[in-house]
């Protein structure tokens, strides 16, 4: 199938490319990118083809997510691929890394050869697979890497648990080195962390729930980080959740050892305020001072009447104590949250992901602390991060750039772009399109969300994956005939709207 | 035909019942005033022969325990029978609990059996909000986790105000393992609300940052000297102290706390001199507390373990009175 995506808003950070423009897909590829600000744009396809009407929207590289919990094989009450594959391509995922979490773990190359196999037949969009750093990620014997990297796996994790032995850490991170693969650390020194329900600090003093200090992350970045050091090796730190944390790699890639980093989106805005629920609305906020006049960027308020930006969302649509915030890192404090976004806009941090983490509701329907950590995170991804571009914290490339061409980077991989010739992966979003988080409308099985009834502005309209559609939201596109205000501009798109 | 100068006067409304207790943070001063009046006449049932009234009669009570507490749980029984209701105790022990029956479930039955008031008791902070998002009656929380303790905070509360007439004003320390201590918390929201200058006097391992607690209250005095906390105090709260604190290493041992933050006689004498003790029992005597202040004229003890009844009773009262 052909299809011509027409007059939308192309960005292209691998190319460094943000243009009103066309594409023309054929055989799973771009083929064309017609620049409508080039007036020499007379070849406009001909025969069969789908024309979709873009207008208005962003078209972008599809995203690459790094951090995406299956649940298949073991635990597919929780998740299957297919529901996976079908929520990331409704949240404009374009590829999903795979964690090794499942039952068994994939630690050994027929495991990752059987879910390869799955995904390939039944997943909506393309899955990577990160191998378990040790057998049954239990941190203590490796894994064959080798014949992991052979059966398809793009990097190495032992997904939600720390490798605690520094020196099994050490050995893997020497290994992944010579396979040139990335070891992906989840940071948590498990001693510190024990009978843990949420961040350490005023609110769970307050609730009396037993805290994960930011510390407990910390030491783990600043071992692993030496290690990556002593071994040459590349290490990605996962979700990396606190001020610290940021600061620690920002230090470790100015002395030019080879670490990346990745941030989930509800880490970027969510805060512990939000176990707090309804009783959030008595408790004054407590984030930091504002800086002094000229010293911070200046950005949108948080909720200006009229212009119709989403406001930092509401967590007192929660309960106290509602265990759909809980998740492993745990969300941390305002002052975390404003050092994430430091790190994500002067390159810290290199790229979002999801740590799309499914449970049902037995999992999450119990004690606060007893429930299972995680949250869905794949189909409000977009949206949250849409939060900070139309809060004017993030530019919009930049966000584009998070979501493609960061991950990719952290997978040594020719990053994902529109270049002619490139593979046809690709997003279309409306960033203004308002709608309402309602986790019944998840294709993924996992309800999980503290987002529930939270408007969120910013939808996936199209994903395509390999040149055919994988998901698209209603009639998105279907017809080019409208009427529109004529400017110097317009008249261009006009004119190629002829044919 | 409407004749005229009529004007519908509207019913006066009535102050929307409460629904739940969970903590005080959401009670204001006024209210705590009300309960703490309630709960006068509440002690004045308590002393009559017949202690005994009908306020509750035909309504069932369910007190739900999953944490052992003979002591808290003969208080609820005891406050409701008071007030007439039908009441019954369950506890985890040999409960569908350990047959691993999730909490939602367990009380999805008590609603079906008819329960209208669960009095719980429960290990993990927040579990009675959990409930309260679900159960069609009222939940009254008897402790949660290191959460909670609003029946406990509420008695402290009419203790000292029986004792001094007022709450406001008073210099309150309290002393002990902070950190883990749900009594601590609800008292610290009602001591505030009504006034008292509170003084929190803790080693650091049993208490955690003290900007934590300075943020939500921000007129507490933190101090790990108990020596010049106890100088001129009114009220001197101490806290029990677990002996597995030791075992996880909060302490070095039971020994040196008790020369830090043990109430000695000889500290009692730094206080002011009418000063009361309180404990919210049960107490290791010879940690926390010394044998001879615990039944000095000045430890009032037994009589907050009096007063918990009538407290429990107003708040019964309060939630499924008529």
């Amino acid at each position: 199938m052909r299809y011509l995506i027409k007059n939308g808003n192309i960005i292209d950070p691998a190319r460094r490319i943000a243009t009103v423009g066309n594409i023309l897909i054929e055989d799973g590829k771009v083929s064309q990118l017609f620049d409508l600000a080039d007036l020499n744009m007379t070849a406009e396809p001909t025969g069969e083809v789908e024309v979709i009407n873009a207008r208005g929207s962003i078209v972008a590289p599809g995203f690459i997510d790094l951090h995406t919990y299956l649940g298949e094989p073991g635990e597919e009450h929780r998740e299957t691929i297919e529901s996976a594959t079908q929520a990331a391509a409704r949240g404009g995922f374009t590829t999903l890394c795979a964690m090794p979490a499942t039952q068994p773990a994939i630690d050994s190359a027929g495991t990752a050869r059987y879910v390869r196999e799955i995904a390939r037949q039944r997943g909506a969009v393309r899955v990577d697979l990160i191998g378990a750093i040790t057998q049954g990620r239990s941190g203590e014997r490796l894994t064959e890497m080798a014949e992991l990297a052979e059966a398809g796996c793009v990097a190495f994790s032992d997904a939600g648990h720390t490798v605690s032995d520094p020196a099994v850490m050490r050995n893997a991170l020497s290994y992944a080195a010579m396979l040139n693969l990335p070891v992906m650390a989840h940071c948590e020194d498990t001693r510190l962390t024990k009978g843990w329900a949420m961040h350490e600090g005023t609110i769970s003093t307050r609730l009396g729930l037993q805290g994960y200090p930011s510390s407990a992350e910390e030491v783990m970045i600043a071992r692993d980080i030496a290690l990556a050091e002593l071994t040459g090796a590349h290490i990605h730190i996962c979700h990396v959740s606190t001020a610290g944390g940021v600061a620690l790699i920002r230090n470790a890639k100015e002395r030019g050892i080879r670490v990346t980093a990745e941030v989930t989106p509800y880490h970027l805005t969510l805060s512990d305020r939000w176990v707090l629920g309804s009783l959030a609305q008595s408790t004054p906020p407590t984030g930091p001072a504002p800086a002094p006049e000229g010293k911070k960027r200046k950005r949108a308020k948080k909720s200006e009447p009229g212009l119709g930006l989403p406001s930092w969302f509401d967590p007192t649509l929660l309960p106290p104590y509602d265990s759909s915030t809980r998740v492993n890192p745990p969300l941390r404090s305002e002052e975390d949250v404003e050092a994430l976004l430091e790190g994500l806009r002067d390159g810290t941090i290199d790229a979002i992901a999801t740590n799309h983490m499914p449970q049902s509701m037995v999992e999450k329907d119990v004690e606060y602390r007893l429930a299972a950590p995680g949250i869905s995170s794949l189909e409000t991804a977009l949206g949250l991060m849409l939060s900070l571009v139309h809060r004017a914290e993030i530019d919009l490339v930049d966000m584009v750039a998070k979501l493609t061409e960061g991950p990719a980077s952290v997978l040594d991989r020719t990053p994902a772009t529109l270049r002619p010739g490139a593979v046809a992966d690709i997003v279309i979003f409306d960033t203004d399109q308002t709608w309402m988080v309602d986790p019944k409308d998840f294709a993924s099985k996992g309800r999980n969300t503290p987002l529930a009834g939270q408007q969120l502005k910013g939808q996936v309209m199209m994903t395509m994956v390999g040149g055919e559609i994988a998901f698209r939201r209603g009639n998105f596109g279907v017809g080019t005939g409208m009427l529109r205000q004529a400017s110097k501009l317009e008249g261009i798109l006009d004119d190629a709207d002829k044919d | 035909m409407p004749a005229k100068n009529t004007t519908t006067v509207p019913a006066p409304e009535a102050a929307p019942r409460r629904r739940h207790v969970l903590d005080l943070d959401d009670f204001s001063a006024a209210e705590i005033a009300e309960v703490l009046e309630t709960t006068a006449s509440m002690k004045e049932v308590l002393g009559r022969s017949i202690k005994q009234v009908p306020a509750l009669r035909g309504k069932n009570v369910v007190n739900m325990f999953f944490e052992d507490s003979t002591r808290t749980r003969i208080s609820f029984e005891l406050a409701a029978r008071s007030l007439s209701a039908n009441v019954v105790s369950m506890s985890a022990k040999g409960s569908s609990v350990e047959k691993g029956e999730s909490l939602m479930d367990t009380m999805r039955t008590l609603q079906a059996l008819g329960a209208d008031v669960i009095v719980m008791r429960h290990s993990e902070a927040g579990a009675p909000y959990f409930l309260a998002q679900h159960f069609h009656g009222s939940i009254l929380n008897a402790g949660d986790g290191r959460h909670a303790h609003p029946t406990q905070g509420l008695l402290d509360l009419f203790t000292i105000q029986e004792r001094f007439g007022r709450i406001e004003g008073l210099k309150v320390v309290i002393v002990g393992d902070i950190l883990h201590s749900r009594v601590a918390r609800s008292d610290l929201w009602g001591l505030t609300k009504m006034g008292a200058q509170v003084t929190l006097c803790a080693p650091p391992t049993l208490l955690g940052p003290t900007a934590f607690w300075l943020a939500t209250w921000p007129d507490v005095t933190i101090t790990s000297n108990l020596d010049e906390a106890i100088a001129g105090a009114d009220v001197v709260m101490t806290l029990r102290l677990q002996k597995e604190r030791q075992q996880a290493g909060l302490l070095p041992s039971l020994r040196e706390y008790n020369r830090l933050f043990a109430i000695t006689p000889e500290r009692m004498a730094k206080a002011a001199p009418e000063a009361i003790v309180m404990h919210p029992g049960p107490m290791n005597e010879g940690v926390e507390i010394m044998p001879e202040v615990a039944v000095s004229s000045q430890s009032v003890i037994e009589t907050q373990v009096t007063n918990g009844v009538a407290v429990r009773m107003a708040l019964l009262y309060r939630l499924a009175g008529e």
